[in-house]
């Protein structure tokens, strides 16, 4: 999935900021530089399966999302909420992560002409939505903020992440590992990266006003 | 202006920094637990191991089961190992070498006796477009639906259906003499033994195997819609084997068809000589002729949607053997086993389920009169399992078992089970 499509889906929840400051907002952006290895996805040794599986997406795991450790007074005011998408394409979770806002509905619809069962035992949101079939769709709304990992029941090698935040200053990283988080307040903050369960120190920054940011992050 | 939260934008929640932090501690109380086993262990995996270049992948699947003594050997698979009392590590391998060619492999290890190769073989894709795969060695079964997803974690519960574990007094080494010494046996399936062939008491074969698989070739084509898979191999379905002992080849097919999305209906034969050289010898002398088979058919539905999931499987044998005083061609020994099983999710983690067992054996002649050859036995399990994590799973079950015959005749037995897989 693109970066746009990645961006309209997340847009919508956070473009109202209901912030309490008269002074113009700045930018914080910049680079997440992955020095990581990262093993290949693979699905678990098919032993038993009296052929081979068939061919299947490979998730984008080289998306990072970055974040505010702390958030402006006022940020988490927010009252508006949207829809994001999860879609079930290829046996493979579309996009692999998913960053939202507290409030957000996510829609899982199946887009595979199999069943998929997408549940997830995480403690910010546990939820199972059972088996469905393709043009059928299941929504869950995100009202805690956390971490929730989103896995199929059927498919072992299907997993997704949905970041759930409680404001709404994130950005997913493009496929150059470029972010920019927008309408940020002017004052110090702590930028954190995070990837497939790994995150990064906080690194200081300060929000100039009405200007720009510029951090890169090294994520190991 | 800036809201000093100590929690942060993940109020109320595990924050990602925390959760790594969360990781590392968990990290270091699983290096100080595993010190002497391994410096660069640190957390337990929850996703395949893979390396070189993603050529290499390894799961496993650890699973420990804990009941009561089963003293009427219904859940037994052998005279020492009961599937409700089993330690089990298994270890898969994949190595792919291209889009054409990959070895697989599972070894196991039981009660931490020696490890052994359950499945190698070799998988060639000849077109990576097209769902055509041949498969040569060690290989998964081709008939019925259990045995290829008897793994813990795919099991809802922790006893195996009675076609693919229960053991009927039936060898392929040693053969009754007449059908008295038969049905003798009925009920003492785990450690039976007849006076021709081998006189040694062992345990008789179930109607399908679950615990073993057999050695050849097999063929195997699908679509979306509908699958077939043809297999000829050492063994029989029964008495799978590496290492042959009569000369003989089964032939075994299934076809199975998915006509709407979640309904799966499947159909399976299977043929082959059963009775091994050595019995046929010691029963019919150096001139030994005659088909002694296995033959065996097998239907199964399977039918999920939402929060349920049902499977039927029917399995029908016959053994043909060569008992001295039987009708020229030799003895039939029929088993019927059906099976019924559901499972309901109640709610994300935990899940209802049961399972309905029936084994029916057909009459033979005696002195005594007409009698079926083997016990009849039923088995009704409920129970259910409940994910402490994604890849940790308890379950617990609750049998009652009876039988028309045998020293035990009937037995409830409670079972739990805790499996962690990668």
């Amino acid at each position: 999935m693109s970066l746009v499509s990645l961006v309209s889906l997340v847009l919508p929840v956070f473009v109202v900021v209901p912030i309490r400051s008269a002074a113009a907002t700045g930018t914080i952006r910049g680079r997440v530089d992955l020095r990581r290895a990262l093993s290949p996805s693979e699905r678990r040794p098919n032993v038993s399966d009296l052929g081979a599986a068939g061919r299947r997406d490979v998730p984008d795991r080289l998306r990072s999302v970055v974040y505010l450790e702390t958030a402006p007074r006022g940020a988490f005011e927010q009252t508006e909420t949207g829809h994001a998408v999860l879609d079930q394409r290829n046996e493979t979770f579309v996009p692999h992560v998913l960053a939202i806002t507290t409030g957000t509905t996510v829609d899982f619809p199946n887009s595979d002409r199999i069943y998929h069962n997408v549940f997830s035992l995480s403690k910010t949101a546990s939820f199972d939505l059972g088996r469905y079939a393709v043009g059928h769709s299941k929504s869950v709304r995100f009202d805690k903020s956390g971490i929730v990992r989103v896995f199929c029941e059927i498919h072992s090698h299907m997993s997704a992440f949905i970041l759930v935040f409680s404001h709404p200053f994130f950005a997913m990283t493009d496929g150059d590992g470029r972010y920019r988080i927008d309408n940020v307040p002017p004052g110090n903050y702590a930028v954190i990266a995070w990837n497939e369960g790994v995150s990064s120190d906080p690194a200081p920054v300060t929000v100039p006003n009405g200007g720009v940011a510029e951090m890169d992050i090294a994520l190991r | 202006m800036i809201l000093k939260k100590a929690t942060g934008v993940f109020a109320g929640a595990a924050a990602p920094h925390s959760a790594r932090r969360a990781r590392q501690a968990a990290g270091v109380c699983a290096l100080v637990l595993s010190v002497g086993v391994s410096a660069h262990a640190q957390t337990l995996p929850s996703e395949p191991i893979v390396f070189g270049d993603g050529r290499v992948t390894l799961g496993g699947n650890v699973s420990l089961s804990v009941a009561p003594e089963d003293t009427g050997f219904f859940n037994y698979t052998d005279y020492e190992h009961s599937t409700l009392r089993m330690a089990r590590l298994a270890l898969m391998a994949s190595v792919k070498a291209g889009d054409h060619l990959a070895l697989l492999a599972e070894v196991r290890s039981e009660n931490g006796e020696h490890p052994e190769p359950y499945g190698l073989y070799l998988r060639i894709r000849p077109w990576t477009n097209r769902a055509f795969d041949i498969q040569i060695g060690r290989v998964p079964p081709t008939f019925g639906a259990f045995a290829r997803r008897a793994y813990e974690a795919d099991n809802p519960l922790i006893g195996y259906p009675l076609a693919y574990q229960y053991l009927t007094s039936v060898r392929a080494d040693a053969l009754p003499a007449n059908t008295d010494e038969l049905i003798r046996m009925r009920g003492r399936g785990w450690l039976s033994n007849f006076s021709i062939g081998n006189p040694a008491p062992d345990r008789g074969v179930p109607l399908v195997s679950a615990f073993r698989w057999d050695t050849g070739v097999q063929v195997h084509a699908g679509t979306e819609r509908i699958e077939a898979t043809g297999s000829v191999t050492t063994g029989t379905i029964s008495n799978p084997r590496f290492t042959d002992d009569n000369s003989g080849r089964q032939v075994a097919g299934r076809l199975v068809l998915r006509p709407v999305v979640g309904l799966i209906v499947g159909g399976s034969a299977a043929r082959g000589p059963f009775v091994s050289q050595t019995a046929l010898r010691a029963a019919l002398g150096e001139t030994s002729a005659g088909d002694f088979n296995q033959t065996a058919w097998g239907g199964d539905v399977e039918y999920s949607r939402g929060y349920y999931l049902l499977r039927f499987e029917t399995v029908v044998s016959t053994w043909t053997l060569p008992a001295v005083g039987a009708p020229a061609g030799g003895l039939s020994l029929n088993a019927i086993a059906t099976s019924t099983e559901g499972r309901y999710k109640v709610r994300p983690g935990l899940y209802a389920a049961a399972r309905v067992d029936h084994l029916a054996f057909s009459d033979v002649d005696t002195t005594f009169g007409r009698e079926s050859w083997e016990a009849p036995v039923t088995r009704v399990a409920v129970g259910g399992g409940y994910s402490i994590q994604r890849n940790l799973l308890l379950k617990l079950e609750y049998q009652y078992n009876t039988r028309e015959g045998g020293r035990v005749q009937r037995l409830n037995l409670g079972a739990a089970q805790l499996v962690f897989w990668f």
